[in-house]
């Protein structure tokens, strides 16, 4: 099929975007994106893989240095900063999800965050924002380029084929490249797209975020210094058409003048309340609902429960009857629904070691019986998740979720979405440091400059202050 | 931890009306028993002494084109960017060497990396069958690592070569999983998805890694495997290899760090996409443990290609052919061909989009493009790394026999190294028609370059940059390697 300009579009907006575009709506909503983001990072922060992941990045030196997120003595090469800070962020899949799926904050925040306190003169606040929408708009565009984004994935892992396009996107924009350049880096960022789904579930699974991150940066960064790559290689169904079945892609309007139809605005992304798959979610509040029917009518007793079904959509790799790690049970049906019944709750702490290896945990699993209906379709936007109870005296408790409350339908309010950042932040920072990433993202736009953000990210809590 | 699992199922087991979804586990195959276990069982147990004759003899060959390729690399626009990328990027870092550059080193990765830009800047390095260039994915990562090492305990010559070999095995292993890789590849680059993984196969055995550090390296490293087929032929293309080996090299560093990563990433499961997600049809293959009686590197049944020129395998075919017509011409008439003299030329290719380029507008598309590298061949009588300068390429006689080229794509004429043929048909003015044909271009596997001609080669690309001296101790060194009780002596050839 002969296509043509279409990357030459995109490298024609990333360039020309500019921060009269940004509307209102856009605006608020990224500004939780990246409140939630920094929050998770965080709390990321504490994670065995993020620190695999410092000591490895600790090998490589450079003059210029970036924050690295929650550690108040230690920085990294830009690259490296961009790496373990987007680990952090999908260390515990806590992080955002948009439709079609894919995690596209952490892919580019990071980036952006490394990159900016590396350039010599510090962008401001608004040029951050700016640069961070591009990142976000061009994984959207991308995403809409094929039918098979629209369901859950089956073979590559969605931020690994969008995200580090969206962080080329946006570090291009940061750094102020030409049209050109700009379509370079997305080219040569395809070269290090894709990694396949089965590290999903696994603990590498968030080096895909964080690789999307440092690569996308590094091929701006490459762009930047005159390195060429296949202008066509959003056109070409042998170029970035290689990620999917089928492939339609198309041209970005010509953005120099008025207003800007930025996907954000159509389509919200949904924040996540408990550290799992985006799936878990419709799960635990079926659960927790079926759960209070019960306890509407009788005590809750573990013994008397004879047995759980669960109507979930298919998805091979969130099914998952006996999880045996952290990573497993983050994306296990099963689990959260369990977790739910039996604690009335699923949280940050339900995916310890300890919890997982509970055996009345493992009995009440032992017990469940998962269906896959026809009418239960494998997309975010179409899901729901049905949990019915059958105790041993046959009496039938049963819920169902549609649109779990974080949801895009069903938006976390602002307030719990900054009660979200407090619990994850302060787990790793000082008070001084929460509340000072919460300021500065929520006047973000009237930054002249944004080196605060990334001293409040380095405000660490003094180990024998009590929590 | 699986056999703890079943006992904890047992009682359940025993319980009647057990659910369908528990019994599921239970079916799924015992970690010991899968293709990707088996491949990190193979990497750690192998040893140098199953390496055969045959084998060290082709690797040694494979290793002096490579690092001759790599030297002469170092000369190009590519290399110097990526270089400067990496030391603006990064501190200077004194631990590995870096090709054509004495006094500069790079940390262990990124020396990788800027090697292997040089190793396939220029499209002068190996390749083989199914089609990969696996040794610029593999070398550049082995010397970094061993940079890396410290100085009282260096790998030995043979350990060096075993871990080089490793990495070339599972390579070629993996490619047979596929029959989508036997042919010129439309999708995914091989050396982005291969590559990688001997990478990170080749630096697990140098590190000595246990078998399931080995496995992980593995599945890390599909993470980071996959580039696209469209930035072959532009200047991007050469990274593919150099990311191939850092970050196979880097998967392999994160593993030794306990990263752990799908332990079923070859094996297929339905639903869930691993390694095979870079191919359409996947039918893995568990890898043998070469404790059992011997062991059979596929090197020994499958030799590798060497390059003449530097340029895409298939053009090897239409020079050769284009060759033999030249000096027909040449034997009738003054000596020198003419584009006036030519009223048409007839190239008879198998069919591939990314390497039929009537008029290519660069050096990279040069590279790639049958209709160039006949009417070079039938103007010079032979291509050289000449042949692609920006002078060269825009030679009016070139240009002039370029707009006489039709091309044609016969049916038994596959897209495939193992079975296509080039043929040149060159009509003249006069009427006469001339006609060569190559099967086997010199430098295939079936028709290997002598030792002689690959010094040859060697001493060429050698000589841009190095010393004769120099030039000739590395001969020498690789030649000796497999006695070399430390391979310090190569790595002082190159610092």
């Amino acid at each position: 099929m002969l296509r043509k300009g279409i990357t030459e579009s995109f490298g024609a907006a990333i360039h020309a975007l500019n921060t009269s575009q940004l509307t209102d709506g856009v605006i608020n909503r990224s500004k939780r994106m990246m409140l939630d983001t920094l929050g998770v990072g965080l709390i990321g922060s504490t994670t065995a893989v993020f620190n695999k992941a410092l000591k490895y990045s600790q090998l490589f030196h450079s003059e210029e240095k970036s924050s690295v997120w929650g550690k108040s003595g230690t920085s990294l090469p830009p690259h490296y900063a961009a790496f373990v800070n987007g680990i952090a962020v999908h260390s515990m899949d806590f992080d955002d999800t948009w439709h079609p799926a894919t995690h596209p904050s952490g892919a580019v925040l990071p980036a952006l965050l490394a990159l900016a306190e590396a350039l010599p003169s510090r962008p401001s606040g608004l040029d951050l924002l700016l640069a961070f929408n591009v990142g976000i708009e061009v994984q959207g565009r991308l995403m809409r380029f094929s039918r098979e984004a629209y369901n859950i994935p089956k073979r590559f892992h969605p931020p690994s084929v969008v995200g580090v396009m969206g962080s080329a996107a946006a570090s291009a924009k940061l750094l102020g490249l030409s049209p050109a350049q700009c379509s370079h880096a997305l080219a040569v960022a395809a070269s290090s797209a894709g990694a396949p789904l089965a590290n999903t579930a696994t603990q590498t699974k968030p080096l895909h975020i964080g690789n999307a991150a440092r690569r996308g940066l590094e091929a701006a960064q490459l762009a930047q210094m005159g390195l060429e790559g296949n202008p066509a290689i959003l056109d070409m169904d042998c170029g970035f058409g290689i990620y999917y079945k089928d492939y339609s892609p198309y041209a970005m309007s010509d953005s120099t003048a008025g207003g800007f139809n930025w996907i954000l605005e159509d389509q919200d992304v949904a924040f996540k309340r408990i550290p799992a798959h985006l799936g878990m979610h419709w799960v635990v509040d079926a659960a927790l609902a079926a759960r209070a029917k019960l306890e509407a009518v009788m005590t809750f007793d573990l013994s008397q429960i004879r047995s759980i079904k669960l109507k979930v959509p298919p998805s091979k790799y969130i099914n998952c009857p006996l999880p045996t790690s952290e990573h497993q049970a983050r994306h296990s049906f099963q689990f959260n629904a369990c977790s739910a019944l039996l604690d009335n709750k699923v949280t940050v702490s339900s995916f310890s070691e300890a919890q997982i290896n509970r055996t009345s945990l493992k009995e009440l699993l032992s017990k469940v019986k998962v269906e896959t209906p026809d009418d239960n379709k494998a997309s975010f936007d179409k899901m729901y998740c049905e949990v019915e109870i059958e105790t041993s005296g046959g009496q039938c408790f049963w819920a169902r979720c549609d649109t779990f409350y974080g949801h895009w339908r069903r938006p976390l309010s602002h307030v719990d979405l900054v009660e979200k950042f407090r619990a994850n932040a302060s787990t790793v920072l000082s008070s001084e440091g929460v509340e000072g990433v919460i300021d500065a993202i929520g006047n973000i736009e009237m930054m002249q400059e944004c080196s605060s953000l990334g001293s409040y990210v380095r405000m660490t809590r003094n180990l024998n202050e009590e929590l | 931890l699986f056999s703890v699992l079943q006992k904890t199922i047992r009682p359940v087991w025993a319980v009647r009306g057990v659910h369908m979804s528990a019994v599921e586990v239970m079916k799924r195959p015992a970690p010991e028993d899968t293709v990707t276990a088996s491949f990190g069982r193979f990497i750690s147990e192998v040893k140098p002494r199953h390496l055969s004759s045959v084998v060290l003899q082709r690797s040694k060959r494979m290793l002096l084109d490579s690092i001759g390729v790599g030297l002469i690399g170092s000369t190009t626009e590519v290399f110097e960017l990526a270089l400067q990328h990496c030391q603006h990027m990064y501190a200077p870092d004194d631990i590995s060497f870096v090709y054509g550059r004495k006094d500069t080193r790079l940390s262990p990765t990124l020396a990788a990396f800027v090697n292997g830009v040089a190793t396939h800047s220029m499209d002068f390095d190996d390749t083989w069958h199914p089609a990969t260039h696996p040794s610029g994915a593999v070398l550049p990562a082995v010397f970094a690592l061993s940079d890396m090492m410290p100085a009282n305990n260096k790998p030995s010559g043979l350990d060096f070569l075993l871990a080089f070999n490793v990495g070339i095995e599972i390579q070629g292993r993996l490619m047979r999983f596929s029959n989508e890789a036997q042919n010129i590849p439309k999708r995914f680059h091989p050396p982005s998805v291969v590559g990688t993984m001997g990478s990170a196969a080749a630096c697990a055995r140098l590190l000595s890694l246990n078998e399931s550090q080995c496995s992980h390296a593995l599945a890390i490293a599909a993470s980071l495997s996959g580039a696209p087929m469209a930035n072959a032929a532009t200047q991007s293309k050469p990274l593919h290899i150099a990311n191939a080996a850092r970050l196979g090299l880097e998967a392999a560093l994160l593993a030794s760090r306990g990263l752990e990563a799908s332990p079923l990433v070859l094996d297929e499961v339905a639903g869930v996409a691993g390694f095979n997600a870079f191919y359409e049809d996947y039918i893995p293959r568990p890898l043998e443990s070469p404790s059992d009686g011997g062991c059979m590197f596929l090197l020994e049944e499958q030799d590798m290609a060497f390059k003449r020129f530097p340029a895409h395998l298939g053009m090897h075919w239409v020079a050769d052919a284009a060759a033999l017509v030249h000096k027909l011409l040449v034997g009738v008439g003054s000596g020198t061909v003419s584009p006036a003299h030519v009223q048409e030329i007839l190239l008879r290719v198998p069919h591939s989009k990314y390497i039929n380029r009537p008029f290519p507008e660069s050096e990279h598309q040069a590279r790639h493009s049958f209709q160039f590298n006949a009417c070079s061949a039938l103007l010079d009588g032979e291509v050289t790394v000449q042949s692609f300068t920006p002078s060269a390429i825009r030679r009016p006689d070139l240009l002039e026999m370029l707009s006489r080229v039709r091309v044609e794509h016969p049916h038994d004429n596959q897209a495939n190294f193992n079975c296509m043929y080039g043929e040149v048909q060159v009509t003249l003015v006069g009427g006469d028609i001339l006609k060569g044909r190559c099967d086997t271009f010199y430098g295939h596997w079936r028709n290997p370059l002598t030792n002689e001609s690959l010094r040859k080669k060697f001493r060429n690309n050698a000589g841009a940059v190095l010393h004769s001296d120099n030039v000739e101790q590395l001969i020498e060194v690789v030649e000796d390697l497999d006695r070399l009780e430390d391979c310090t002596p190569l790595l002082s050839q190159l610092q």
